[in-house]
């Protein structure tokens, strides 16, 4: 009861978060993909189903947020959640130096979908910018970092 | 195939086809039903994030102030304790200064005065250089000849005096009025002061002209007066206390041989036009009517006025 309590805070808390981040606290126009760092962190822990539900509504609030295209981000975290959750049985992802690799991996290709999911259903690229295209994968792996040592003691409940 | 990898594939398969149908159908019934929902659910976290964001970005900014209060309240706090040794230096003095004053038979100063602050209301064109109107009056304990400072910086300045008291406002006569006059010194450069002790100098009689610059008289033809030199209320004058600034020479004018005096101009240290706000040092009962029965019979008689216009406006 307690474990699904976290995790209700943990998403709803997660979403502010982002809407905070992205409204009111941009470094220089970037600021970092946090949903999408969580999703990665949830599936590198907890494999892709649990990641994959939470990605999608996760997602979904970014896409009725930001009034474009409804599913796709959804879509997009999905898929990552589903990545990750496979990566997860090839490499340990458990250790901060992976968890960081795979999302400054990921981002970038994150972004990619997004705008092909934009052209071929709005019929136009949706192109983040090259500034988030470029700062936003080392953005978001300093927020992996810092995720990875708030993890065990805010979300899970337990000492590191 | 394994388990959970079977049913993390039907999850991507039921969300892939969720996203899609949401993306193939932006403008459908049932998708802009469902944005319209989602929207609903999730605008709270918009809307009570903002409310949040508003409610608690003001508080490094009152945090802050309240620690500058904090510091500034602790600097005064020190500042009083410093002002009450200093009040007890100036009560021993005083007492020390009366006695002194009494084994030389001095006429005793005059007793402590209230003060009262007042606004300025009125200017009146055509008498700029005479007279203003201030929001205070017989109701406040405004009496006739009460004298009239403003303040500029740290320090009081002369203004005038008060020549017409209603129950709510009073006519203050301003130091550049033709009638009026105040007995002052210069405090000359050259006459070398004591540490501690107010400058003393030559003395004078400032005059107004109904202009924008005084006239100091009866000035020693010998005394040594500098451009810059500033002029303060003479200890001698009945109206004005001591040492208040009242301007500075400006203008030295030539010796006329065939005086026995000399006299500068003065810019008066504060202009009344700038004024908003001036002091008024009120006086007993005792004083006030003693002042007025003193300036009425000296009109009634048609004698000698006092040494200070305190007579009344034409």
């Amino acid at each position: 009861m307690r474990r699904y309590a976290r995790l209700v805070i943990l998403v709803a808390a997660a979403m502010l978060a982002q809407w905070w981040w992205s409204s009111h606290g941009m470094l220089g126009g970037v600021a970092p993909q946090l949903l999408l760092v969580l999703t990665i962190i949830v599936a590198a822990r907890h494999g892709a189903i649990k990641a994959m539900v939470i990605g999608f509504f996760w997602g979904l609030f970014i896409d009725l947020m930001s009034a474009r295209l409804v599913g796709a981000n959804a879509l997009a975290l999905t898929l990552v959640a589903y990545g990750t959750g496979l990566a997860r049985r090839q490499v340990d992802l458990l250790g901060i130096e992976p968890q960081c690799a795979i999302v400054f991996a990921l981002t970038p290709l994150y972004f990619l979908f997004w705008g092909l999911l934009g052209l071929l259903f709005s019929g136009s690229f949706l192109w983040v910018g090259w500034r988030s295209f470029l700062f936003d994968p080392f953005y978001n792996c300093l927020v992996a970092a810092l995720a990875f040592l708030l993890w065990d003691p805010w979300v899970e409940g337990k000492p590191r | 195939m394994h388990r959970e990898t079977r049913a993390a594939n039907y999850v991507l398969a039921s969300f892939t086809i969720v996203s899609l149908t949401l993306l193939s159908f932006p403008l459908a019934g049932p998708v802009r039903a469902f944005e319209a929902f989602a929207g609903y659910v999730l605008d709270p976290v918009a809307y009570y994030g903002a409310q949040g964001v508003t409610r608690f970005g003001g508080i490094p900014g009152r945090l802050r102030d309240l620690i500058s209060a904090d510091i500034e309240n602790h600097r005064m706090e020190d500042q009083v304790k410093g002002f009450q040794w200093i009040k007890q230096e100036a009560e021993s003095l005083r007492i020390e200064n009366a006695r002194l004053r009494a084994e030389l038979g001095l006429k005793a100063p005059r007793s402590k005065r209230d003060v009262l602050w007042a606004s300025v209301m009125e200017r009146d064109p055509m008498r700029w250089y005479r007279d203003i109107r201030v929001q205070a009056g017989s109701n406040s304990g405004v009496t006739l000849n009460s004298p009239v400072l403003g303040r500029l910086g740290g320090h009081l300045v002369v203004l005038g005096r008060i020549t017409e008291v209603r129950p709510k406002t009073s006519v203050v006569l301003l130091v550049s009025d033709e009638l009026s006059s105040v007995a002052a010194y210069v405090a000359c450069a050259s006459s070398g002061t004591a540490a501690g002790q107010p400058p003393r100098g030559v003395e004078g009689l400032l005059q107004g002209e109904g202009g924008a610059r005084l006239r100091l008289n009866y000035l020693s033809p010998d005394a040594e007066v500098r451009l810059g030199d500033l002029v303060y209320t003479s200890p001698t004058s009945t109206t004005f206390p001591p040492n208040i600034l009242l301007g500075e020479v400006s203008r030295i004018f030539p010796r006329d041989p065939f005086l026995t005096s000399r006299s500068v101009e003065v810019r008066p240290a504060l202009e009344a036009s700038r004024v908003k706000e001036v002091m008024i040092l009120k006086q007993s009962a005792a004083t006030a009517a003693k002042l007025e029965a003193t300036a009425r019979a000296a009109m009634g008689e048609g004698g000698e006025e006092d040494s200070e216009g305190a007579e009344a406006r034409p």
